[in-house]
């Protein structure tokens, strides 16, 4: 079983209405999203004319780059099949691949914020809002708390023109499924190879202009991302906490963040 | 204890070892989704389900319900009882929630002790602001006589106050909804079908749909749209009549990229074409049109070949065009139009879309454009008022006095309310009454609209949020908004024409109380009518009496506020199918009962009788026509402040044809201004489009951005305002509508113009 979602760019008409109700759903900031619409085009394309969107989510990887450096505690979880009622205990990071429905998650409560799965994936998929005193990462659940208890994904339930398609990439009578068989098809190629489990179907102008404008071209480099996002984050919280606005070396930095951290406790 | 992982404590210890630690500690086991206080819970948990509301971030008016926890508002969804919206609803209904919550809004009553236009805002109580607008509309009236105050208003909570300035004797009353809007459309619809038919056509079943100028897309109407989406996906070929590449032209199986201001050239010349061939369908045409003889006479002139040239298309493809709407009559959608005030000669071109529709019989079948029955409810009446004098408002009417614009929409044209308030002829205008209206981003010319409030003696403005009208207020009053108040009953079926038919009526009623000061219109105005001497008269004493009255007044079923609530907010009852039956001959309520093709009482006021071509003026050199259009989150300017809608598309790109952008040495996201042919320039600046996708003689933008009003700290001065540009406009002499796509624009980029290459 691996949950994913077709986007029907015959239907999806642009309006931003996935968008909106994700962020009404799960008090999402205003200056980000669990998903986005952007517009494409007017462009020319071997096929023609196009003009289409690129409504994009989390991907929910089969082999997703952002849970492996989580550096967020373990934990033991016992994981349960929506399907048959199976459970399965596993230990995993603050955020990890659900063994069932393949859905990529996070639990908020240990994440520790370090922003690495937010830099490591390549769709830009994970947000960190850094205007929070204790902030942490946050992404498209494919709302499988709402699947629970028996809801669409809010994305699925608003969208105008069922543009969107929810289910069971793995079983064939699933809609999905049926998409996947006639074509639909993803944002990656030889470079961005993770699996991504959001399909896209059209024809073949706004197709070409998607995948054109869309598929990533590169993975984002860990030991580079490493560095940077510690960097950048260690030095963006301290001058926030003391009210600095510039970074006089790492000496100080380590100095100024365990008076911070002293002032928590 | 399980280890409290904090991000600081993280980042020192990162920092200390320069490198990551695995940090493995096992914390409980869980295998719940949500985790603990640092997850949001989602609209599912602990909420409580309000029905009845009526959407009003647009005025499709979607059926929703509140998701209410701890008595706020956390979420809006479609409900699921609704056989028009269902459990959708857009990006603007969806982020009703950051309206009813914008900080920005107007919160109290607030006198205005600085200048009109340059306010400084003094709270005051409501029995302070309610003395000082009847204080302000009787001195008015002392003075002037009733005559002296005119109202311009919008939206459903305009309703009962409209009612109410007719009572006390407001002879000018004008909604630019219909002299900016769609005016034109429903007046010459009815002239011309006997009824006003708005955007009823049966896209979902349609076999070819012929769009001119429309843009499903952009222009987001929930069930509207779902039309759209439906008739492509069963097969409709799809025509798209537009200078630009829209979001329903990219949709469309053929892009006619027509010369701006010459549609009604292309739809004579298509007419022509099917009467030539013989591929009209003369039997609907025999049986259910009148005057065919004339109406192929007078509009013979405009041939495939002249149209082509005057369209600047291939004559093939007005050939096409035809070809593909007689080969799929009469199941074809001839969109009747929504916003037509373009070029002040538009009465004739939504004449020639209901024509062309006729010609191919695309009434009343499937595809076709609906008559569709309605439930309806009942109005609200004040009682007929009695004036000193033997005062009659009729003969205070400026179109009436006028002698103009015989088919005019209800109400008074804007443009003679405007000039009376500037001019004082034939009789002064000296109090104003701004109702749910922005006319400073709905009506052309602003510094004319500017000119007529400074002019006024007493400026009375109601609304939710500080629109730049507001700004113009000597007292402004804060209202309720749709989530929080009664008024509006929707009526409707289902979306789909051939799905079971059904007929649904659901009152607005609100989903949390008002917050603040913030009252519902009937409150106020009985307030009002209190103070002014007229509280004897008052109907109704509430908004629930008020909506509870219209629903009573609905035939045939016995329905009340307390109905509907346990009705989970709407009505639903079996409908009857919009199609004809097999035999049946469509009728029509005009005079002949039939299509007036040939129209003799257009002719009696000396207008053509059959729809005219007729040419606006063409761009000076440098410059390229303005158009605009919808944004997919926007109603226009209303919903600019929302925070959630300004995220999604913060301001409005400048669509330029991407030849052209190469000889003016613009990029793709340059930041640039417009100048309009009179010098006059935006305030603010925004990027630019550049495409393939638009001609080159114009430039598009989409309309609402640039709000002026500081007060609205989300929208304030993004985007550009088209309106500013429109420093001209031409009158429709058949309506009085405005026409506000002849102005014509250059760019601005780094402080200096530069010229639209020829």
């Amino acid at each position: 079983m691996q949950y994913a979602m077709v986007i029907d760019l015959d239907r999806c008409v642009g309006c931003h209405a996935c968008a909106i109700a994700c962020k009404a759903e799960w008090s999402v900031p205003t200056q980000f999203g669990r998903n986005w619409v952007h517009r494409l085009g007017p462009a020319k394309t071997p096929h023609g004319l196009s003009g289409t969107f690129y409504p994009g989510l989390c991907n929910h990887c089969d082999d997703p780059a952002c849970t492996p450096g989580c550096q967020g505690e373990e934990a033991e979880k016992v994981f349960t099949d929506p399907k048959t009622g199976k459970t399965k205990k596993m230990t995993v990071l603050a955020t990890y691949k659900d063994p069932f429905t393949g859905a990529v998650l996070i639990d908020r409560d240990r994440c520790v914020g370090c922003g690495f799965c937010v830099e490591a994936c390549p769709y830009q998929a994970r947000y960190i809002d850094e205007d929070l005193d204790d902030p942490r990462a946050d992404k498209c659940s494919f709302c499988v708390e709402r699947l629970a208890e028996g809801l669409e994904p809010a994305c699925v339930q608003t969208c105008l023109s069922r543009a969107r398609i929810f289910g069971d990439r793995d079983d064939p009578k699933s809609e999905v499924a049926q998409y996947i068989k006639k074509g639909a098809r993803r944002l990656d190629n030889k470079v961005v190879n993770i699996g991504p489990n959001v399909y896209y179907a059209g024809n073949k102008r706004d197709m070409h202009l998607l995948k054109e404008t869309c598929t990533p071209t590169e993975m984002p480099e860990a030991s580079l991302i490493e560095k940077r996002v510690l960097l950048a984050r260690m030095g963006k919280s301290i001058s926030k906490g003391m009210g600095l606005t510039g970074l006089v070396g790492m000496a100080a930095c380590t100095a100024l963040a365990s008076e911070t951290n002293e002032e928590d406790e | 204890m399980a280890l409290k992982m904090t991000r600081r404590r993280f980042l020192q210890s990162a920092s200390l070892a320069a490198a990551t630690i695995p940090l493995s500690k096992v914390v409980s086991a869980d295998s719940s989704f949500t985790s603990g206080e640092f997850a949001a819970p989602g609209s599912f948990k602990d909420t409580k389900t309000v029905y009845g509301g009526v959407c009003e971030m647009c005025f499709w008016r979607c059926q929703l319900v509140g998701k209410v926890r701890d008595g706020q508002l956390v979420k809006l969804e479609g409900n699921p009882k609704s056989i028009d919206n269902g459990t959708a609803l857009c990006a603007r209904g969806n982020a009703g929630l950051k309206l009813i919550y914008d900080p920005d809004r107007l919160k109290h009553p607030m006198k205005n002790v600085g200048e009109r236009g340059k306010p400084k805002w003094k709270k005051i109580s409501w029995d302070e602001a309610l003395d000082a607008c009847a204080k302000g509309l009787q001195k008015v009236r002392k003075k002037y006589g009733p005559q002296g105050v005119a109202l311009w208003y919008h939206g459903a909570s305009a309703h009962y106050p409209t009612a109410f300035f007719e009572h006390i004797g407001v002879p000018n009353i004008c909604e630019p909804a219909f002299y900016q809007c769609r005016g034109q459309t429903a007046i010459a619809m009815l002239k011309t079908l006997g009824y006003v038919p708005n955007e009823d056509v049966d896209m979902a079943n349609a076999k070819a749909m012929l769009l001119i100028g429309t843009h499903i897309g952009e222009n987001i109407h929930l069930s509207h749209v779902r039309n759209f989406i439906t008739g492509k996906l069963r097969g409709a070929k799809i025509i798209v009549v537009d200078p630009r590449f829209s979001a329903s032209a990219a949709k469309a199986d053929v892009w006619v990229k027509i010369k701006p201001a010459t549609d009604t050239a292309f739809l004579l010349a298509v007419m022509n074409y099917l009467i030539d061939k013989g591929i009209y369908n003369k039997k609907f045409v025999k049986e259910s049109c009148n005057g065919f003889a004339k109406f192929k006479k007078g509009i013979s002139g405009m041939t495939v070949k002249k149209a082509a040239k005057i369209c600047d298309i291939p004559a093939a493809q007005i050939i096409e065009v035809a070809e593909i709407l007689a080969k799929n009559a009469p199941n074809v959608a001839i969109h009747p139009g929504r916003h037509a005030t373009w070029y002040g000669n538009d009465f004739q071109r939504i004449r020639a879309h209901a024509c062309l529709a006729a010609l191919l019989g695309g009434y009343d079948v499937p595809g076709g454009i609906q008559n569709i029955n309605r439930m309806s409810a009942g109005h609200v009446h004040w009682p007929e008022a009695e004036f000193d004098d033997d005062y009659d408002p009729e003969d205070f009417a400026l179109a009436e006095m006028a002698e103009k614009y015989p088919f005019r929409p209800p109400g008074t044209p804007t443009d003679m309310i405007r000039e009376t308030m500037i001019t004082g002829k034939p009789y002064p205008i000296k109090g104003m009454v701004v109702w749910g209206a922005n006319p400073i981003k709905t009506f052309p010319v602003q510094d004319e609209t500017k000119k007529a409030l400074k002019n006024m003696d007493f400026v009375m403005v109601t609304d939710v949020s500080p629109t730049d009208i507001t700004m113009w207020a000597d007292i402004l009053l804060p209202e309720a908004c749709y989530l929080e108040r009664y008024d509006h009953i929707e009526k409707g079926t289902q979306w789909d024409c051939s799905a079971k038919p059904q007929q649904f009526i659901a009152p607005r009623m609100p989903l949390v109380p008002p917050m603040f000061e913030r009252k519902d219109p009937v409150w106020i105005i009985n307030g009002l009518a209190k103070r002014m001497g007229v509280g004897k008269a008052i109907p109704v004493k509430t908004q629930e009496e008020y909506v509870d009255h219209c629903l009573k007044e609905v035939e045939d079923v016995e329905l009340s506020i307390a109905k509907i609530k346990k009705e989970k907010g709407i009505y639903i009852q079996e409908g009857e199918s919009s199609y004809l039956e097999p035999g049946d001959v469509a009728e029509f309520n005009t005079e002949s009962e039939k299509i007036e093709l040939y129209l003799e009482e257009l002719e009696e006021e000396g207008f053509s009788p059959v729809p005219v071509y007729t040419k606006v003026p063409e761009p000076p050199r440098g410059y390229a026509r303005m158009i605009y259009g919808r944004s997919p989150v926007h109603s226009f300017n209303r919903s600019q402040n929302n925070a959630w809608l300004h995220h999604e598309i913060p301001e409005n790109p400048v669509w330029l044809n991407d030849e052209l952008a190469a000889k003016m040495g613009i990029k793709d996201g340059d930041r640039v201004s417009l100048e309009n042919q009179d010098g006059v320039k935006t305030t603010g600046t925004t990027i630019v489009k550049v495409t393939p996708g638009i001609r080159k003689d114009v430039i598009y933008l989409a309309h609402g951005y640039g709000t002026d009003n500081p007060a609205m700290t989300v929208a304030h001065n993004q985007g550009i305002d088209d309106q500013s540009m429109n420093t001209r406009t031409v009158i429709e002499p058949e309506t009085g509508c405005c026409g506000m796509r002849i102005n014509f624009v250059r760019l601005i980029k780094d402080g200096k113009s530069i010229s639209i290459p020829a």
